[in-house]
């Protein structure tokens, strides 16, 4: 069916996302064409013309419930019908995997952190990305989302992606892309005079392209690009995990 | 300029709400159909609207509290390590001494139904009294705390503590400035036999600032 | 807490001759005089908020080129639009327009002036109090203003100002700026307090005989429902703010991980106040709707009691669903399964106004004057505003177009095509109580349909874009990739925008041309029911003669088939006894 403007998506739950969309987009629009139709049909019929009297009611009691039942009713199988979707992208715990990135965003960019060979974050050999973030299509990716400063918004609108960056919090979020490509980052969240601008590439690889593009980028020799930015994360460093629960960040 | 304060209309002003409840408004109230009678408010204005500026203010300071709290259970050790601890006991005492205050409030109104401008005079000079005591305790642990280095920008205890504290403070301040014009007013004999709208809306905030606090020691000092 | 009305009528109407012009005019305490004080405050205002608007939309439209007049104020880049400048453009262009021009007209300027004459009170219970809750206000706006003149620029931080971005002065350059703006809302949220306190004691004590609550009009239920929403939220945002200066000039850290704060508190303080603001800007829009509805319609609202319940129920509820703003900001997701449940349930007593509103239209006997063409407008705008909640309600959605345009479509067209649209249906439906003189309607209709079409031109493709994945906020779409596509859209809305405010000339010359050139009003030119319209027009200091009027009937009695005329005004005794109610 057609896409209403919405951007191709490429994301597993994007789906979930989109069909609750085209959902609504029936729900209100029909209701939108019922009353504006309702209303001008009443506007022509009952204007004002001479010798006319206009009929002397309070109101009419079945008919005010049904109006008030029927949204409710609608409203109600909407709200469950949203349900597993939410729980799905944002309340469980992530379908568990083995490919971690860490991203921090600072005024105004996103670093971007793999594990390096010993999969642990905090080590020597991780290696931070500017702005750029490479991931295998087909797998799903957790992301360790952090903030350096203010709060800002990790926005991906090909995978009906978007969680904030709170700073004194790590957040987990996850996403697996179905197909491979370059997909634009930016930031959803006003964070100062560069928040326009603010943004990274998301390289969607094959399974063997990326595997490809790490040997190359992500092994020891290659050298830390933004390794000043790294020093920075400090402050954030000893938060302990408080996924998406929003627990206060203990310190 | 004296507020002309313009009650509802006439047969409705009783002397200023003393003695039995008036009956429940007729006409006015809600029994549409029924001819219509000159409405009897339950509560005169001035009442009324103290009733709903305290509203405003409780919501104010549920705002502050329960930011407080907020911080308060996020954080691991509280109060910090290596933070001076407040002074629980003197500052208990000092929350006596703010009852108390309430205490000569009430018998002041007591005063002032009994007709005794001397009486009423007094015990008003007796809560600002108290009032200012108060203050003058809070305002002398506050320097203590400063001296052992508990400042605003020691990290969210300092913070809290003195937003809080000190937002209350300037509450009682406000309060005792109140009082204090109102005891030069019933000085001048105000109130005796006049309305005693004023009188009466200052002992409710007075009150009003006296019962808060026992709510903020009990958060701040001792949860 | 002196003069009983007995003493008033000794002081009606020869009474504010005696006065002099400073009382009369500045210093008034005359709830009328009060209420034209808000709504000139209101209009001006609104072309200040307009006219930031607009810079905005050139800056959208066609980046970085020198905004048209500009050059006068930003000398150094010759009147292009800087970043900060963008963001200032925007925040204030919010903060203005919701705290300095819908709050001031219809809660300032329409609560003052219908409360008191609809409830048949010859002023407000506290008049003394009413012109400091206009003064401070007042002061509240210069403040605000003087943020423009202050090193460093004004606040930019959002009209949410979201923290740590606002409360560290470093993230944005901005320091005078947002600590005036905290200064500003703190003093207005003073103000407004006594305003409300004033409405409340008012309708609550000092109603005329036979006024019971349910012949009340609805404006007058809902400005009562907006005054209690306003005494309760404001003083959140009060003590938010009192936190976020302290933040900022204290060094305090209520919202600095650093210090054990907490950015997402902020958050939460603000949306707690944030919801039923919004609900506060609706709300007497709401009213209004329904006070005009049935004048125009020559037939009796439909459901009354349904009316005034289901804006009690969206008062309680307003305090529940705070949590949809903050979807995706990091709180418990199990959280935001409950604010979606709750989100949606405010939608049904929106349903059974909108219905109710229908229903009035049905089998009436529909006059297309200005006012009722304004508000037929606000229901159809406000239709449009109030689905396109229900698409961020449903939080998945929500995931994706959170802080897209789609926000800021929802956000036009409830708060221009619902209250702004509102506004307007009162001004030109009391403009002859007000002023004693009748408005241009043939300007009154320009002024309608120029601002119906361009007002939809510019806001609708932001739908449209908005699901493209256009961010808000953002002072350069063709930084984006994905967004150059359709660049076209911004141009269109900004063309738009211009003749959107360029069609409230038509207004402003109407609403000054009558004020002092208009046809002078009649008691009662719309034929309506209700109190004030019994009063002279403009109506004297305390209203009403010696005696107050006496109410008999519902507020809205149209051809009642018994009755000779086609209305049967509240104050007309009933034929025989034991009058039907309404
Ligand atoms: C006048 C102001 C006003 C009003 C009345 C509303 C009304 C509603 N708003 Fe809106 N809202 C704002 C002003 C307002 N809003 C503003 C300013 C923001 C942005 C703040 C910011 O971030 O800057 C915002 C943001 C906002 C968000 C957050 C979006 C985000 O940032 O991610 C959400 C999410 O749920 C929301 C929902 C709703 C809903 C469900 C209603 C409901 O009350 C609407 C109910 C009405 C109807 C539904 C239409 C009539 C009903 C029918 C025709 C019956 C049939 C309907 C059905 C069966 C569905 N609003
Ligand atoms: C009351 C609320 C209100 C009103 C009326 C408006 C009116 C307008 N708004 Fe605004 N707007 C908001 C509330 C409002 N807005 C809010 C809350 C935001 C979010 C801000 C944020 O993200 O923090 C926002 C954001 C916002 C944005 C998004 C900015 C961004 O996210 O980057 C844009 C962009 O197009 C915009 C445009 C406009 C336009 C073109 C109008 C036009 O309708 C303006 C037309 C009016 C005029 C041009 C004035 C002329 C009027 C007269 C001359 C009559 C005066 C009468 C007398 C003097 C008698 N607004
Ligand atoms: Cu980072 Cu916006
Ligand atoms: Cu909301």
């Amino acid at each position: 069916m057609l896409d209403w403007w919405l951007p191709e998506n490429v994301s597993t739950y994007g789906r979930d996302i989109d069909r609750l969309f085209h959902l609504i987009y029936w729900i209100t629009g029909i209701t939108a064409i019922l009353v504006f139709v309702t209303m001008l049909v009443f506007l022509v019929m009952y204007k004002d013309r001479p010798g006319r009297r206009a009929r002397y009611t309070h109101g009419n009691t079945t008919l005010e419930i049904v109006w008030t039942v029927v949204p409710s009713l609608i409203l109600v199988i909407l709200t469950f019908l949203s349900v597993p979707a939410w729980s799905r992208i944002k309340m469980q715990a992530p379908p568990p995997s083995d490919f971690v990135v860490q991203v921090t965003a600072k005024q105004f960019n996103w670093q971007v952190t793999y594990p390096g060979a010993d999969g642990k974050f905090g080590t020597a050999d991780d290696k931070t990305l500017l702005d750029e973030m490479h991931v295998p299509a087909n797998k799903v990716v957790h992301v360790h989302l952090r903030s350096q400063d203010v709060i800002h918004s990790f926005f991906v609108p090909q995978f009906r992606m978007k969680q904030d960056a709170v700073p004194g919090r790590e957040i987990v979020q996850w996403f697996e892309a179905t197909k491979p490509g370059k997909y634009e980052l930016p930031c959803a969240e006003l964070c100062g005079f560069g928040h326009s601008g603010m943004k990274g590439w998301i390289h969607v690889h094959t399974a063997d392209d990326y595997r490809k593009w790490a040997a190359e980028n992500l092994t020891a020799a290659a050298d830390p690009p933004a390794a000043g930015d790294k020093k920075a994360e400090e402050p954030t460093r000893d938060t302990t995990v408080a996924a998406t629960t929003g627990g206060q960040a203990k310190r | 300029m004296s507020p002309v304060v313009l009650e509802a209309p006439p047969l409705v002003r009783r002397a200023n709400g003393r003695g039995v409840p008036p009956r429940p408004p007729t006409g006015g109230g809600d029994d549409d159909g029924r001819e219509p009678a000159p409405r009897r408010p339950r509560l005169d204005n001035v009442r009324l609207a103290m009733m709903f500026f305290l509203g405003a203010e409780t919501m104010f300071f549920a705002g502050l509290v329960s930011a407080f709290l907020v911080l308060r259970l996020a954080a691991p050790l509280w109060p910090p390590p290596l933070q001076p601890r407040l002074p629980v006991a003197a500052t208990g005492l000092n929350t006596l001494v703010l009852l108390t205050s309430s205490v000569a409030m009430i018998a002041a109104m007591r005063a002032r139904r009994g007709r005794n401008r001397a009486g009423l005079v007094r015990r008003l000079g007796l809560t600002a009294l108290l009032g200012a005591l108060f203050l003058a305790v809070q305002g002398y642990e506050w320097a203590q705390l400063l001296h052992y280095g508990l400042t605003l920008s020691s990290g969210a205890y300092g913070a809290t503590f003195y937003t809080l504290i000190g937002i209350h403070a300037a509450h009682v301040l406000g309060a005792l400035a109140w009082v204090g014009v109102t005891l030069g007013l019933a000085a001048r004999g105000r109130f005796l036999d006049g309305p005693a709208g004023p009188l009466r809306a200052c002992a409710i905030y007075w009150h009003f600032v006296v019962a808060l606090w026992p709510v903020l020691y009990v958060a701040v000092y001792l949860a | 807490m002196s003069a009983t009305t007995a003493t008033a009528h000794a002081r009606t109407a020869h009474d504010h001759h005696e006065l002099g012009f400073v009382r009369t005019y500045i210093f008034s305490t005359d709830h009328k005089m009060i209420a034209r004080q808000f709504l000139f405050l209101g209009l001006i205002m609104m072309v200040l908020g307009g006219l930031l608007a607009l810079i905005v939309r050139w800056q959208l439209a066609w980046p970085e080129t020198a905004v048209p007049g500009m050059s006068l104020v930003l000398r150094e880049t010759g009147g292009i639009l800087e970043p900060s400048t963008y963001n200032m453009a925007f925040t204030m262009h919010a903060t203005i327009m919701i705290f300095f021009v819908i709050m001031p007209i219809l809660a300032g300027a329409f609560g003052n002036f219908c409360i008191p004459l609809m409830i048949g009170a010859r002023d407000m219970a506290f008049p003394l109090l009413n012109m400091l809750s206009y003064w401070v206000t007042a002061t509240a706006g210069v403040i605000m203003l003087s943020g423009f003149f202050v090193e460093g620029g004004h606040a930019a931080a959002g009209w949410t100002s979201y923290a740590p971005l606002s409360s560290v002065a470093a993230y944005t350059g901005v320091n005078w700026g947002q600590n005036l703006w905290c200064i500003s809302l703190f003093v207005m949220g003073i103000g407004s307090m006594m305003g409300s306190i004033n409405y409340i004691t008012t309708i609550i004590n000092m109603r005329a005989p036979g006024m019971s609550l349910f012949r009340m009009p609805l404006v007058v239920w809902s400005l009562f429902i907006t005054a209690v929403l306003l005494l309760l939220a404001l003083p959140v945002l009060t003590s938010g703010v009192a936190m976020l200066l302290f933040d900022r000039t204290l060094g305090t850290s209520w919202f600095h991980p650093s210090g054990g704060g907490e950015p997402l508190l902020w958050q939460h303080l603000f949306w707690y106040f944030g919801h039923p603001e919004v609900y506060i800007l609706i709300l007497p829009a709401m009213g209004i709707a329904s006070e005009i509805l049935p004048v125009f319609a020559r037939k009796p609202i439909f459901g009354y009691h349904a009316m005034a319940f289901s804006m009690i129920a969206i008062a309680f509820l307003s305090w529940i669903v705070y949590g949809h703003h903050m979807f995706v900001s990091g709180m418990n997701p199990s959280l935001g399964m409950a604010f979606m449940v709750s989100t949606m349930i405010i939608a049904v007593p929106s349903a059974i106004k909108t219905f109710n509103w229908l229903g009035t239209l049905w089998g009436g006997r529909i006059q297309f004057k200005v006012p009722m063409l304004f508000a037929l407008g606000f229901v159809s705008m406000f239709v449009i505003g109030g689905l396109s909640g229900i698409f961020m309600a449903s939080t998945p959605v929500d995931i994706y177009i959170q802080d897209t345009y789609f926000i800021v479509a929802h956000i036009h067209y409830v708060v221009f095509g619902g209250s702004i649209f509102g506004a307007f249906a009162a001004i030109y439906f009391w403009f002859p109580k007000m002023f004693g003189r009748m408005t241009n309607p043939a300007l009154g209709h320009l002024h309608f349909w120029g601002t119906l079409i361009f007002f939809n031109m510019t806001f609708f493709p932001m739908h449209i874009i908005g699901v493209g994945g256009q961010m808000r906020r953002i002072y350069n779409p063709m930084q984006y990739e994905f967004l150059q596509h359709q660049q076209h859209w911004n141009v269109f809305m900004t063309y738009g925008a211009l003749l959107l405010g360029l069609m409230q000339l038509p207004f402003v010359i109407n609403f000054f041309w009558s004020l002092f050139a208009g046809r002078k009003a009649p008691l009662n030119p719309w034929n309506s029911t209700t109190l004030e319209w019994t009063a002279p027009s403009p109506p004297p200091h305390l209203n009403w003669g010696p005696t107050l009027p006496t109410v008999y009937r519902g507020p809205y009695e149209y051809s009642d088939p018994e009755a000779a005329d086609d209305f049967l005004p509240q104050t007309q005794a009933p034929a025989r006894a034991g009058a039907r109610a309404h």
